[in-house]
């Protein structure tokens, strides 16, 4: 379970591949004993074990396992009592995965919503609810139990960063980014979140029609892009947007034509994305090539039809 | 004096070693055990805010120590500028307070009479209390049965100054270093067993601390900045000051430069 880390978690052949050891992790949740004397002598009741069950978990419900999930969930509130309250949202889960219809989905609602009335500080089943009213197709119920959450919880990365895709998704980009900000505040160096943002100062200097709005937001995700290859380096979504986002800002000086005001000099900018290409080339040759690991192909897929259409 | 050269001989009740040496490793692994488990047993962790205003009045503080902190590394100008003044205005009017703006200026509540701020301290005394007890209970008792027993002879020479650390309780002079009094072989065990424990307990003594990490899915949650008895009105008020004092300049600022310098193209 130890591949949960180095693997990617979207990827659907290494979930599979985590979820089949099933058998043997639970094997394994099953043997712990906490009791004083037996508690020498059975397998050891590590931190580790339980995340692994718990990541099981995810990847039993993800590759459709859904006896080996109710295990795992079984063991965990075995292990923690059922009112624990991570072992509450875990099994909120698995319960919103078998549910059959959006009735039964709406029942696990309302017991999420009563759960909370009793206690109102439930950060795990929270979440849950508003994720569960994010997939019954309520973004905006969704959006707005999350600035409720934030206001009460204004260090909960995960949250803001939820918080910024929903915006995203109904379009309010500068609210994404805000929302986005607050997360990379409180992980400066998730060169992810800086990509992200990057993306998301793109997606808002296309949308805007004022000159000077659309080179600065421009400008910002040139920046964003550039900080993010320079926290990790051969990042490829920070190369991808590095190059769209360059020529794109290029392509709005030479339309602005006039007040050449520009906070990064159009050389520089040729300069940019000029590396971005040869980088991703690179980085396409080294994935497409016979001794490549099996690494994300959709990503790599893209890259390469960027690179056609800019050669063509 | 001792004699040099010579070997001093005692001959010692082999009964001593049955009824005074085993016996206080045996009682000082067992208090070992039990002790853990009584910490175990008294630990309460930090405990999670009560209410959702309390939740924010504590973030809204580490709020502000990550835009002090992270800000430089990341965010433009404009929005630390606005977030600096959200914050600084918030702090200042006392918005974030657990009972708002209006309950600013009121005297602090008593640190004996408010319950959550007097269970924080009590934490701190219940593990002392762990540690001492038993500890003052064993001593009194070696002191009262095993006086002034020499009870074990080690294999190696030792200079004079182990004299005081390893015949406390005996009081001869010429007694040579390598024997070990009864008093001294407690504090011995007291501060030479922590590797037994790590055997019996389980590394780091895991056992508790699983069950704690479990209970918390977001250990952030649940951090409280405000100590006993400290006031969290004082603490805005510091933390905006702080604030405003703060000259930001943003890692963003140049970042293709540097990007470019790295790649040397």
């Amino acid at each position: 379970m130890a591949t949960t880390s180095t693997t990617n978690p979207s990827d659907p052949a290494a979930v599979l591949r985590i979820a089949q050891k099933a058998p043997s992790v639970l094997a394994k949740a099953s043997s712990v004993s906490t009791i004083f004397p037996a508690s020498i002598f059975s397998s050891a009741d590590s931190t580790e074990l339980w995340q692994d069950v718990e990541q099981l978990l995810y990847a039993c419900l993800r590759s459709g396992d859904d006896e080996s999930a109710f295990l795992c969930v079984e063991r965990l509130s075995d292990r923690f009592g059922a009112d624990n309250e991570r072992v509450m949202a875990l099994r909120g889960l698995y319960q919103e995965a078998v549910a059959k219809d959006d009735a039964a989905l709406r029942t696990i609602l309302e017991d999420y919503t009563k759960v909370l009335q009793e206690n109102p500080i439930h950060v795990p089943i929270h979440k849950r609810r508003i994720a569960l009213l994010k997939s019954l197709g309520r973004p905006q119920d969704a959006i707005a139990g999350l600035v409720e959450f934030v206001d009460s919880f204004p260090t909960d990365i995960e949250a803001w960063c939820e918080l910024s895709d929903l915006y995203e998704s109904q379009g309010h980009i500068s609210q994404a980014i805000f929302s986005l900000e607050e997360a990379v505040l409180i992980t400066p160096h998730a060169w992810n979140l800086h990509a992200r943002l990057g993306e998301l100062e793109y997606m808002a200097g296309t949308s805007s029609s004022d000159h000077s709005e659309i080179r600065k937001h421009l400008t910002q995700a040139v920046r964003r892009f550039s900080r993010s290859i320079e926290l990790c380096d051969d990042y490829l979504r920070g190369f991808y947007g590095l190059k769209l986002a360059s020529e794109k800002l290029l392509g709005a000086y030479s339309s602005a034509k006039a007040n050449a005001d520009s906070t990064i000099p159009p050389e520089k900018l040729q300069q940019l994305s000029r590396l971005a290409t040869s980088k991703l080339e690179a980085i396409v040759k080294e994935r497409t090539g016979p001794r490549s690991s099996a690494g994300n192909e959709s990503e790599v897929i893209a890259v390469q039809q960027l690179l056609n259409s800019s050669k063509g | 004096m001792a004699v040099q050269g010579t070997e001093q001989v005692i001959h010692r009740d082999p009964a001593l070693f049955y009824w005074i040496l085993l016996p206080i490793t045996i009682v000082m692994i067992l208090t070992g055990v039990l002790r853990h488990y009584a910490t175990v047993l008294l630990a309460s962790p930090s405990k999670p805010p009560a209410t959702l205003l309390e939740s924010r009045e504590r973030q809204a503080l580490i709020r502000g120590i990550n835009l002090r902190n992270n800000a430089a590394a990341a965010i433009s100008s404009s929005a630390f500028n606005t977030r600096k003044e959200y914050l600084i205005d918030g702090y200042k009017k006392g918005t974030f307070l657990r009972g708002g703006a209006e309950s600013r200026g009121q005297a602090a509540p008593n640190p004996m009479s408010d319950p959550a701020a007097m269970e924080g301290m009590m934490g701190m005394m219940k593990g002392n209390m762990a540690m001492m007890i038993p500890q003052t209970l064993i001593m009194s008792w070696i002191n009262a049965f095993f006086a002034g027993f020499v009870i074990l002879k080690l294999p190696f020479p030792l200079t004079i100054r182990f004299k005081s650390m390893l015949q406390s309780g005996v009081m001869t002079r010429d007694l040579d270093v390598r024997w070990v009094s009864s008093l001294s072989w407690y504090f011995l065990c007291l501060f030479g067993l922590q590797s037994v424990f790590i055997f019996i307990l389980g590394n780091e003594n895991s056992a508790s601390q699983v069950a704690q990490q479990m209970a918390q899915a977001n250990p952030g949650a649940t951090a409280n900045p405000f100590g006993p008895g400290q006031e969290p009105d004082k603490m805005f008020q510091a933390e905006a000051e702080n604030l405003e004092v703060l000259e930001h300049w943003s890692v963003l600022d140049g970042a293709e430069d540097r990007l470019l310098q790295i790649y040397g193209s």
